[in-house]
């Protein structure tokens, strides 16, 4: 299980990369913590000419917070934005999420921003960039351009970045006022991808009642899905339970060695009410 | 096959290497440096046994090229004992707790707990078996890694279970 | 009977049996200082990988390997029309040689190689030697294979498939073994007016023994020497070594086998499999240069052989008071296509069937069948199959007749009057505890409390159950070439001793335990005595490890040369002192007259005169200080028990199922190193926890493997597990020193214990599960069904 040879780039500045990325078209893939990549290079699933690896820029670590915004640079690691107390103030839904990413040596030197860019629909990141709103900053040969989240991810291991671009940060909106926040998914194993999982939060009035709602829903189809009706539902006054059937309804989930799609469609409704519930709780301390 | 030089800093030592790009950190450690130390057991960074730490922190060394870590410093678990052979507090108590059986996932368990005990006060079970739940042991039930990881963080271990559960004669 | 305490003691010398004495392996392994085989390297060392099957079954119409060869770094490419010619014989000693070689074990076609057709995923085609193993995984890429794609063979009922796995073989049929089912018509009159009948049928989950270090070889034949010299990781080098020599032809002597550390075993490297056959081969024939191959974990998982893939039907018939009447139980066995030998358990589960109960007659038969997947072995307790339908059954006969299964257990189990027992596929029992087991387990468990909190769970909505499990474990199998094992003791002239054996360091603490008898036996420091074992030049032939056969046997003989040797230390100290060896006592390593402390002598002086002042020596007395002594355990087994119970909650709406306790009380006789004992315990559960719940070898009906990597085949990790409460019952067995064996029992009976628990919580519900794995998605299948 050794992977096939390539070519090794370190660039040290963004611009550089893209040069590389642009000369090299899809003989090329972009290098971040490598926990999703290289098992697949090892396993010879996927191969490439040239890896561009972006460990070695400059300016691509960091974590700030505005007053609306946790700003995540590509290559800060999830035990960074982790232990991070911006992240925790700033983002909590990503804070909740990042425990459950497999084991703490692989958020050592896995990204935030890898793992959003790598896209993979059973993983926690990608839903809490769709259910936050986040935005995503990349950069081209064109210049810098912002994607909304729900127009980033296209299907299993496929986003809008295009061609000669690398994701260079992600941004997450803050929440104000009173609001809660839940990552609830069932996995195998510790550590392993969700059979099915939920990311929400939620933002109640002075009377407890929600008035804001975001589900992201992880491993029920080829994308991270967002579960709009079930939001417009809460704020218009049905109960959780309500909610997390209708998020539920409409997805399509795929069936496999370690669960039917009934089962996955099944528990993705109980994760998402588990998770509204926690977050309730939560925004009503 | 190209070979480019890189320079790594090996529990305190400096090594001067010719890699191949495509060349593990693992197998360049094992192969290159001759520390065997460092097991291979899955090469798709699932099971721990290569876990290694880079700038002092616990990851897989399955999952990194060496090419990448020109100038970066790593111990692997050759590293961890004393100069002398002293075990750390992690690796005496797993001798105390008869946390190895064949010993293959050992060095990963060692390496990833003594980071880990470093970095955690006080540590609940809870706590500890998650902390673990990133290196596969197929001999010993994690019973005696999770006494170890007990008795080095707060100085007890309970090996049969719960104290006094069970009938004494 | 005692329970665990905590944590290992460093007692001072003299009485080191019966402690938790500090492992005398671990320093090297827990610095990185182990060797394994991956660790070899040698000069010109060579490195294989192959080509192996993409589809279960089919025929090869073209193997192209031109652009292989002649990749830079490429020094070999061989096929089966290479490699299996060269085979001299291919058989394993503990079977025995093929029928028509004059043994009795029908072994699957030889051929490490596939050639000429393709018999499963995975089933190696090519193999490919190269400088380095990223250059040999590159060749294979190169390599074209054409295959003409068949329709596999798979399944229970392959017998009565047309479609052949092994078109050659004389049986013409896929049908491996099988034993009918004996028409007693007393015994059908027995079922016929019986008050309760009850059929079930329990199915496994195919599994792997997944140890964390890999198959591996190091293969250096010297053809200008004419030797071969073999690193391998193996639970026998014995048994490497005969392999080698049989399939190369080359004479026993001149194969050297050395296994240093091994990463675990578990039955999968007992055997020596056909790919590390073909690397034999291949460095046979390069004959100059080394050859290494370590698997990598996707070979591991799809191309070793595996286990459990099994189902178990059993009718029992039961009297009205709950006392069962006697069982018919068939054993069905996909062995894949080339399994270890035969890879049949069935006829070893046949007997050990009744377990703890008494079962007036049980009907046997069994049914293995050869498939289009990969090759069934031993897995910690090969035959377990009995004890997971049997402790299965149990609750299921309970519950249709509408009983407890803790009573119905009780009103049948053996009690102690009743021993030694013949049961009635006439295994004697003796020295066993099964019903002071049970009772310590349950008194561990508290019954009655978790009752309440499994009612008052109830009442809020939640599943709780408990489940229990109890066996006879038949240790340290004694037949054929397993029936013994040689110590070769040998003290040097400074007093110091060295144990050489037949054994290998893959986990069991040999290295720890046997100093530990030796050290008691001949009365010395344990520091003052060294085993060596792993290396066919320097440890006698034997079988290795397995069968749970170490404690007992090589025990028993380390045991044994420790009495001749101490025997003959004291008649030389008698003599040098003037006294009657009658009078004589050792203590740390001196004799002395009893009584009298100032007339002694220390080993190191016998020693030095034993091997240098032979005139000193009493008259007649050989110079020297080695024996040998070879043990054979009084009986074909010596039996070990134990009883299990585990608590769990079945979370309903997700079907994911927490263990929240696991408690186990064991009787494996006198124990040589409780930590070393608990430690096995707790290893065999977790594995047979794994089974249950997490563990499943998955196929589609392509015979396409479906869990080829970690992220797939589930083992579970230490958050998944719960603690292992352990209660101990010593009770001693017939083999010298009172010890029993006890490694695969934690293995046996934890998987229907979980069952157990599981099918507790969910009962009422009317859920009465029989086959596994129980994933969460199986759990909510099974509750789904009975919704309303």
């Amino acid at each position: 299980m050794k992977p096939r040879a390539f070519q090794y780039h370190a660039p040290e500045s963004v611009g550089e990369a893209v040069g590389l990325l642009e000369a090299h078209g899809d003989d090329a893939k972009v290098l971040a913590g490598g926990q999703s990549l290289v098992p697949m290079l090892n396993l010879r699933l996927t191969s490439f000419e040239h890896l561009v690896d972006l460990n070695r820029i400059a300016g691509l670590g960091t974590i700030e917070r505005s007053s609306g915004t946790v700003r995540v640079g590509a290559v800060v690691r999830q035990a960074a934005a982790e232990r991070s107390p911006d992240v925790a103030v700033g983002a909590p839904l990503l804070a909740r999420a990042l425990p459950h990413i497999g084991h703490f040596q692989i958020r050592n030197r896995g990204t935030v921003g890898g793992s959003i860019a790598h896209a993979d629909p059973a993983s926690e990141l990608p839903a809490v960039a769709l259910a936050l709103d986040a935005t995503l900053e990349v950069s081209g040969p064109a210049g810098v351009r912002i994607i909304a989240a729900d127009e980033f991810f296209l299907s299993t291991w496929e986003t809008a970045i295009g061609d000669g671009e690398i994701l260079i940060s992600v941004d997450f909106p803050s929440w104000g006022g009173r609001c809660g926040f839940a990552v609830e998914e069932i996995a195998r194993r510790h550590g392993d991808f969700a059979l099915a999982g939920a990311a929400v939060g939620v933002g109640l009035d002075e009377d407890l009642r929600v008035v804001r709602c975001a589900i992201g829903l992880f491993g029920v189809g080829s994308t991270p899905v967002r579960a709009h009706d079930a939001e417009v539902a809460l704020t218009g006054g049905a109960s959780i339970g309500e909610a997390a059937a209708l998020a539920a309804a409409d997805i399509d989930p795929p069936g496999d060695v370690h669960a039917t799609a009934m089962y996955r469609k099944e528990v993705a409704a109980v994760v998402v009410r588990r998770a509204l519930a926690a977050a309730i709780e939560e925004a009503c301390l | 096959m190209t070979l480019v030089p890189i320079n790594l800093t090996v529990n305190g030592e400096r090594h001067a290497v010719a890699v191949e790009a495509r060349k593990l950190l693992s197998d360049v450690l094992r192969e290159d440096l001759h520390l065997t130390g460092t097991h291979v057991g899955c090469e798709h960074g699932a099971c721990g046994a290569c876990t290694v730490l880079l700038d002092g922190q616990a990851v897989r060394s399955c999952l990194l090229f060496a090419i990448q870590l020109d100038r970066s410093e790593i111990t692997t678990v050759e590293g961890l004992a004393g100069g002398d052979g002293t075990l750390n507090r992690f690796q005496a108590a797993m001798q105390e707790c008869h946390g190895l059986q064949c010993g293959f996932c050992t060095p990963g368990v060692v390496v990833s707990m003594t980071a880990y005990l470093a970095d955690h006060d006080q540590p609940d079970d809870e706590d500890l078996r998650v902390a673990l739940s990133g290196n596969l042991c197929r001999c010993t039930g994690y019973q005696g890694i999770v006494n170890a990881a007990r008795l080095s963080s707060r100085g007890a271990a309970v090996a049969g279970g719960r104290p006094g559960s069970g009938p004494t004669a | 009977m005692s329970t665990t305490t905590g944590t290992s003691s460093h007692s001072a010398a003299g009485r080191y049996v019966g402690q938790r004495v500090a492992r005398i392996e671990d320093p090297r392994l827990l610095t990185g200082h182990g060797r394994y085989v991956d660790d070899i390297q040698l000069p010109g060392m060579l490195h294989a990988a192959f080509v192996r099957s993409p589809v279960a079954r089919g025929r090869i119409t073209r193997i192209e390997t031109k652009a292989a060869a002649a990749l830079p770094g490429v020094r070999a490419v061989l096929t089966g029309s290479d490699i299996n010619p060269r085979v001299h014989q291919f058989w394993h000693s503990m079977l025995g040689p093929p029928p028509e070689m004059g043994g009795q074990t029908p072994y699957p076609p030889v051929r490490p190689l596939a050639h000429g057709d393709v018999r499963f995923v995975g089933d190696p085609i090519v193999i490919i030697v190269a400088e380095s193993r990223y250059v040999a995984e590159d060749a294979a890429e190169l390599i074209e294979v054409d295959i003409d794609p068949g329709t596999p063979v798979l399944g229970y009922d392959a017998g009565t498939n047309p479609i052949l796995v092994h078109p050659e073989m004389a049986s013409g049929t896929n049908v491996s073994e099988a034993v009918p089912m004996p028409d007693v018509p007393e015994v059908e009159a027995m079922f016929a007016t019986a008050p309760h009948v009850v059929t079930r049928t329990f199915r496994q989950a195919r599994a792997t023994n997944v140890p964390m270090e890999p198959r591996g070889i190091v293969v250096h034949y010297n053809r200008f020497a004419g030797d071969m010299q073999i690193w391998a990781a193996t639970q026998s080098v014995s048994e490497v070594k005969s392999s080698a020599a049989r399939l190369t032809g080359l004479p026993e002597p001149r194969v050297r086998a050395i296994a240093n550390d091994v990463g675990g075993g578990f039955g999968q490297k007992m055997m020596l499999s056909r790919d590390e056959a073909a690397v034999i081969l291949a460095a046979h024939l390069i004959g100059d240069r080394p050859v290494k191959w370590v698997e990598d974990r996707q070979e591991n998982l799809t191309a070793a052989n595996q286990a459990r893939q099994e189902a178990v039907e059993v009718t029992m018939a039961v009297d009205a008071a709950g006392t069962i009447l006697g069982a018919k139980v068939h054993f069905f066995e996909d062995v894949g296509a080339f399994p270890s030998g035969t890879g049949s358990s069935a006829s070893m589960a046949m007997g050990v069937f009744p377990g703890p109960y008494r079962f007036p007659v049980v009907l046997p038969a069994s049914t293995a069948v050869f498939t289009n997947t990969v090759g069934k072995q031993a897995y910690r307790g090969p035959w377990m199959m009995e004890t997971v339908a049997r402790e299965q059954m149990m609750d299921h006969v309970a519950r249709e007749i509408g009983m407890d299964p803790l009573e119905f257990r009780r009103r049948n189990i053996l009690s102690a009057d009743e021993f030694p027992y013949t049961n009635c596929m006439t295994l004697v029992y003796e020295n066993v505890t099964p019903s002071e087991t049970m009772q310590q387990a349950l008194e561990m468990l508290d019954v009655e409390a978790f009752r309440a909190e499994q009612a008052a769970a109830r009442a809020e909505g939640r599943l709780l159950g408990m489940g229990l499990g109890v066996y006879l474990e038949p240790s340290a199998i004694a037949f054929g070439m397993l029936s013994s094992d040689l110590a070769v003791l040998q003290m040097d002239p400074t007093g110091r001793v060295i144990i050489s054996m037949s054994t290998g360091n893959h986990g069991h603490s040999l290295e720890t335990t046997i100093p530990q008898i030796v050290a008691d036996t001949l009365g010395c420091d344990i520091a003052d005595v060294v085993l060596i074992q792993g290396d066919t030049a320097t440890s006698p032939t034997g079988p290795g490890t397995g069968g749970s056969r170490s404690a007992v046997i090589a025990g028993g003989a380390a045991q044994t040369a420790s009495m001749r040797l101490r025997e003959k230390i004291v008649q030389i100290a008698a003599h040098l002192l003037e006294a009657s060896p009658e009078d004589m006592e050792v203590n740390a390593s001196v004799v002395s007259v009893r009584g009298t402390p100032s007339k002694a002598v220390p080993f190191a002086q016998v020693a030095s005169v034993a091997h240098m002042a032979p005139d000193s020596l009493p008259p007649d007395m050989e110079c020297g200080l080695e024996v040998t002594a070879r043990f054979r355990p009084p009986g074909m087994f010596t039996w070990s028990n134990a009883a299990h119970a585990c608590t769990v909650e079945v979370d309903r709406e997700t079907g994911m199922v927490k263990i929240l306790r696991y408690i186990v009380s064991e009787d494996c006789g006198k124990m040589i190193n409780p930590m070393v004992v608990e430690g096995q315990i707790a290893g065999g559960v977790v594995q047979g926890i794994g089974g249950v719940l997490y563990e499943h070898f998955a196929y589609d009906g392509e015979g396409n493997p479906l869990t080829t990597t970690f992220l797939d085949y589930l083992v579970p990790s230490a958050a998944e597990i719960p603690d292992i409460e352990i209660g101990h019952i010593e009770t001693m067995s017939a083999s010298l020193g009172g010890y029993k064996g006890m490694g695969e029992g934690g293995a046996i009976v934890s998987p229907p214990t979980v069952a157990n628990a599981i099918h507790d919580a969910v009962a009422h519900l009317g859920v009465h599960p029989t086959d596994f794995p129980l994933g969460p998605s199986q759990i909510r299948d099974l509750l789904r069904a009975v919704a309303t």
